[in-house]
């Protein structure tokens, strides 16, 4: 049998202060609860530590297991991993507690018996569950212990591992409030391990991201959570349906078939950017360079050649006027706006807010008064990004103003292709058929024969659509796009879309007026009205707590509901305000 | 409850099969007590002729029809009179009285220092699992508990017995003596025992010490035992207060369960040492097809296992919570 090392955790380093409450995100498997072990010092004799785990000044690693003994549980607690074999079947609850507090505490052994009771109180479970044995508890029960065990020697820092995991949501919020209150009263340092990010957003005020056993991002847990830096950051709080109710879950994408990295390669950590076969942004450095923990914004830190998730699309100070009659249309007000690789950004409005005009501006059609837009951090100047693969394509409110009638459906859809000159035909026309499937059209002869002005308006809405999608845009801008459609159709292409993004990592900005269909897509929302740009962030924020009076004004007629029920929404993913990135020049360089 | 009431109805049905098999074996073997009735105990020299055998059989109710011998067998039990060895003339019940005690001793003396001695082996070698001492233990004891008993016995008798004279070469007792003290008398049916007491253990070691280790290396993965290791607990509170209390509740159930084996180990034991237990009785009374004395050790062996059965489900509801 051959042997071989798994680096579980690499290169992390935390750092924990007095009372401080820190996060550790992760998905399964990404060396989460090896950390925790690794901190207490309960890893096998297989498993390898290098590094230092400071407590106090002291390294814990040099420590023999006897001179470490006093630091576990009386300094250093752990909840462990809830699992049916964490507490020994034949010792009773109340024997297991106990013998930590005659263990390190001065109590008398009679004395101690009370505080075993008042411990199983104070973690909502009765003195008569003392004498029960392990496999007598519920898995709520047994969390509860796991709980008042490691309470019981008032630790100066406690490690949960998954203090949530597979609870119903009653028990979920009951535990996690008292923990929550403990840790207020008694001001230990807190270090969740989770996945769940709806714990680790009420519990914590720092999160660390963890992927592949490697830091891949840091910061402050509202803004991490509203904003993430970090594609696989973003995966997660897309995959979390706590995080934003409405909007459909994307799992991150498994490794794609692509991957040329053996897993060995990609555990051996010089493969590059531990996400690489995940991510939708990477470039050739990610194969090579293993990206190290930079700062990308106040306070926060991401691991990522490209300095984070990079704007694709920006536009700042964009004014413009239109004169009608004479008078003066201001269209467009000091706009800014921004969208991120692989985000699904919203624009919402009124009719006439702008946001047509606004469009137009950030794909070059238009051309403003005033203003800088960039596309990947070029000057958008015409056509120039959107006359190439991998560029900005925009699809236009208005099907039937978009497309030439006269052309056959293919010849419409496969027209851009033609202008590039770059395939050949028999690639053009795998491409066209690509697209029709996509959309949702026949691909037979006949019907990529026919020409367009006998088609419906929904069906010429979705020939628009596939002729933008066989430019293999980097970010689609969609004007309204589901006006045209009955309701199943706009069903199917704004899943269509959602899953192409998720896939292709191609970001959308959509410009609607219908809050429903913006909710269930957004990841940020920018609101206009009257030409300005009056508010803008997570989907999660605009739709629960808007700030702006007609933001509220707009959502409140839309979901009367959703305004008054304010009230439970985590705060800490409520608080955000518009964020600024600052990044990092080396990194973008180097991008 | 209802699961005691199974268990009871389960210990009364298994009584009633083995005396009812205890009283049908015998008849079925070939020959019959009169071929060897005897005057002195232990010289066959008297053949009796038909009449006599007749007259004797009828005494003793064995020409009566099976079913009649079946009922009164059953009837005579209850009222503990297991019956007259024809062949000791004496009771059935004294004569397995007398010898019993001998085989009882040699036979919990050596469970006990198996078990135990086996425990701890098995314990520490799970504990250092591959190396030095693991291996040595486990080539040593499991080469050991693949020699029967006798053997063993035999080779113990003649190198510690004959060849260095340590030991005596046979009885329970020096006879024929007037001891001074009971220190004295008990100092010598240790020194008897001795030999017989570790043929027996040699050959259960192994059992006991591969039961142990397996078991101990099966606790020391579960995840409780991290539990126990990160609570900072002293050493000997997770050796024993966390992984032997699980550890040992398999040796315990066979410990109890093995008696059977054991006690088939004691006959031959007993045989080579001369050791005046049950064992070297059952052998005797086989010899001379004595029924009804055989019939009494078989009910004595079935209920020395059927109560350890007893004790050991007792015991393993008390060490293992998850059970009942
Ligand atoms: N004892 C071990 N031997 C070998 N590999 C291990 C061992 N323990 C963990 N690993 C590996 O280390 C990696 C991290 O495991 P870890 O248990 O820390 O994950 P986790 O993030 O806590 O996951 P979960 O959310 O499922 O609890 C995994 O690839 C796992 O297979
Ligand atoms: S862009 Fe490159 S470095 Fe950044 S997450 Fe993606 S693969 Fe990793
Ligand atoms: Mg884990």
């Amino acid at each position: 049998m051959g042997s071989y090392t798994i680096p579980a955790v690499q290169d992390m380093s935390i750092r924990l202060t007095k009372a401080m409450r820190l996060g550790i995100v992760g998905e399964s498997g990404s060396g989460k609860t090896t950390l925790a072990l690794a901190i207490m010092g309960l890893l096998e004799k297989r498993a390898s530590v290098n590094g230092s785990i400071r407590f106090a000044g002291t390294d814990l690693q040099q420590l023999s297991e006897k001179q470490r003994n006093p630091y576990r549980w009386s300094r250093i607690a752990l909840v462990f991993q809830n699992s049916l074999d964490v507490l020994n079947p034949v010792l009773t609850v109340h024997e297991q507690i106990w013998e930590c507090l005659v263990r390190h505490t001065t109590l008398a052994r009679a004395d101690a018996h009370e505080t075993v009771v008042s411990l199983l109180e104070s973690v909502g479970m009765a003195a008569e569950h003392g004498p029960y044995y392990p496999h007598q508890l519920s898995g709520g029960m047994r969390q509860r212990v796991l709980l008042a065990m490691a309470l019981s020697c008032d630790p100066e820092v406690l490690i949960l591992d998954e203090p949530t995991n597979a609870l119903d949501a009653v028990t979920k919020t009951d535990i996690i409030n008292r923990i929550a209150r403990i840790q207020q009263e008694k001001q230990f340092g807190l270090i969740v391990i989770s996945h769940e990010l709806q714990t680790i957003a009420r519990l914590t005020s720092r999160i660390s991201v963890m992927y592949r056993g490697r830091i891949v991002e840091e910061g402050p847990t509202g803004t991490m959570l509203s904003l993430p830096l970090h594609p696989y950051t973003r995966g997660l709080v897309h995959a979390s349906p706590d995080i934003n109710p409405w909007r459909d879950m994307w799992g991150i994408p498994e490794e794609s078939e692509t991957s040329e990295f053996s897993e060995s390669s990609e555990f051996s950590g010089n493969g590059g950017c531990p996400f690489v076969s995940r991510c939708c942004q990477k470039t050739d450095i990610c194969q090579t360079r293993v990206p190290s923990l930079e700062p990308a914004a106040p306070e926060r830190r991401v691991a990522c050649n490209r300095g984070g998730i990079v704007t694709l699309l920006q536009g700042t100070g964009i004014h413009k006027h239109f004169g009608v009659n004479g008078t003066s249309v201001r269209a467009c007000q000091d706009c800014c706006i921004r969208v991120r690789s692989g985000e699904a950004a919203v624009l919402i409005g009124e009719s006439g807010s702008g946001k047509t005009t606004l469009a137009n501006i950030l794909s070059g059609i238009l051309n403003p008064d005033r203003g800088d837009i960039r596309f990947n951090g070029e000057p958008v100047v015409r056509s120039r990004a959107s006359r190439r693969k991998k560029g900005m394509q925009i699809i236009f409110q208005d099907p039937y103003s978009a497309i030439n009638a006269n052309l056959g459906v293919e010849q419409a859809i496969r027209e851009p292709l033609d202008i590039l000159g770059q395939d050949l035909p028999e690639h053009k026309t795998a491409s066209v058929i690509r697209a029709l499937q996509q959309v949702g059209l026949p691909v037979d002869d006949h019907f990529r024969r026919r020409k367009c002005h006998t088609l419906s308006g929904g069906q010429r809405q979705r020939i628009a659509i596939a002729r933008a999608l066989v430019m293999d845009p980097a970010i689609l801008i969609a004007d309204e796009i589901s006006a045209m459609l009955d309701p199943s159709t706009q069903a199917n292409i704004l899943r269509l879309l959602k899953g192409l993004q998720n896939h292709h990592g191609f970001a959308m900005l959509y410009i609607t007026h219908d809050l429903a269909v913006a909710q269930k897509i957004a990841d940020w929302v920018y609101v206009m009205n009257h030409g300005k740009i009056v508010e803008q962030g997570d989907a999660r924020q605009i739709f629960t707590n808007p700030a702006h009076p007609y933001t509220r004004k707009l959502v409140g007629q839309h979901f009367p509901e959703i305004t008054r029920k304010t009230g439970d929404i985590p705060s800490s993913c409520v608080k955000n305000k518009p964020y600024v990135i600052t990044r990092n020049p080396a990194l973008a360089k180097a991008a | 409850m209802s699961r005691t009431i199974y268990k009871i109805a389960e210990y009364v049905l298994t009584f009633f099969f083995i005396i009812t098999l205890n009283f049908f074996l015998p008849r079925f073997m070939p020959g019959d007590p009169f071929t060897f009735l005897s005057s002195d105990a232990g010289d066959v020299t008297v053949t009796c002729s038909q009449a006599q055998i007749d007259r004797y059989k009828s005494y003793y109710g064995l020409d009566l029809p099976l079913k009649d011998q079946y009922l009164h067998y059953i009837g005579n039990l209850f009222t503990g009179d297991i019956g007259y060895s024809i062949y000791y003339n004496d009771d059935v019940v004294r004569i397995i009285g007398n010898r019993a005690c001998w085989t009882v001793m040699l036979v919990v003396v050596s469970l006990i220092l198996s078990g135990i001695i086996g425990t701890i082996i098995g314990s520490l070698s799970a504990w250092f699992r591959g190396r030095l001492f693991d291996r040595a233990a486990y080539l040593f004891l499991v080469g050991f508990s693949e020699i029967p008993a006798f053997l063993t016995g035999l080779v113990l008798l003649f190198v510690g017995g004959a060849w260095l004279g340590w030991f005596p070469l046979s009885g329970g007792i020096r006879p024929f003596t007037e001891f001074s003290s009971v220190i004295s008398r008990t100092a010598d049916i240790i020194h008897h025992a001795i030999l017989p007491v570790l043929a027996m253990v040699l050959t259960r070691l192994g059992d006991f010490y591969l039961l142990s280790r397996s078991s101990m290396l099966t606790v020391l993965s579960r995840d409780y035992m991290r539990t126990a290791k990160g609570k900072g607990l002293s050493k000997p509170r997770i050796l024993f207060g966390h992984a032997l209390r699980n550890a040992a509740i398999p040796v315990v159930t066979r410990l109890f369960l093995s008696l059977g084996t054991i006690f088939g180990g004691a006959v031959l034991v007993e045989n080579v040492f001369n050791y005046p237990g049950i064992g070297r009785l059952m052998r005797e009374a086989v010899m001379v097809r004595d029924y009804v004395l055989i019939q009494g050790i078989f009910i004595f062996v079935a209920l020395s296992v059927l109560s350890m059965n007893l004790i050991a489900d007792i015991l393993i509801r008390k060490m293992d919570p998850r059970i009942g």
